[in-house]
């Protein structure tokens, strides 16, 4: 079993379960998303973290 | 494909619909778009700007296990490469159920040559990898 960590997470290590609000542009609406939820659902989860809106990715 | 991709920001869900309806560039953008407002995510991931108050420019993969298989970050005046992602993605994909093999540096698809780490390779890379 790989070591779960807190913060600055390293390669190898599990990340602990957290929760997004989000807004669902397929839907137009908000929504809600958890690493648990997605784990359940057996699907990958590419993070892609960016400053701020209205900069460049 | 299999994964759920997940753009973060420390913006709330308002600014990003605003953001979203107002930028042509992200007319074809169906990612959700998940808010950070206090920088816990980012800090988990150590992307968290304490000057700033931002995210670095971070991407990271995590397998159905929940285990983090690849980080790269760049600083905020640098753009990331979709192809490089894409490739990572694959060859996670690929090692997830090739476990045995490893993906040399030129892998981009399924069907590239990967490798058996051995010991009868230890010092042959290069003849493993062009087929000798």
């Amino acid at each position: 079993m790989t070591e779960t960590c807190c913060c600055g997470i390293q390669v190898g290590q599990t990340v602990p379960d957290f929760k997004l609000e989000t807004f669902e542009p397929t839907k137009g609406d908000f929504g809600e998303i958890s690493l648990e939820a997605l784990k359940k659902n057996k699907k990958w989860t590419i993070l892609f973290f960016y400053p701020a809106a209205f900069t460049f990715v | 494909m299999g994964a759920e991709v997940i753009t973060v920001s420390a913006d709330t869900k308002f600014v990003q619909l605003a953001w979203k309806l107002d930028e042509k560039m992200l007319k074809d953008v169906k990612y959700p778009m998940g808010s950070d407002p206090t920088g816990k995510i980012a800090r988990m991931f150590g992307v968290y700007d304490e000057n700033s108050g931002l995210s670095l420019r971070g991407t990271f993969i995590i397998n159905p296990q929940g285990q983090l298989l690849n980080a790269e970050v760049n600083f905020y005046n640098m753009g990331r490469n979709i192809d490089e992602l894409m490739r990572k993605f694959k060859a996670n994909l690929h090692l997830s159920k090739h476990t045995a093999e490893g993906c040399p540096a030129k892998w981009k698809e399924e069907g590239d040559k990967t490798l058996k780490p051995s010991p009868k390779m230890v010092g042959k890379v290069f003849e493993a990898y062009e087929g000798k």
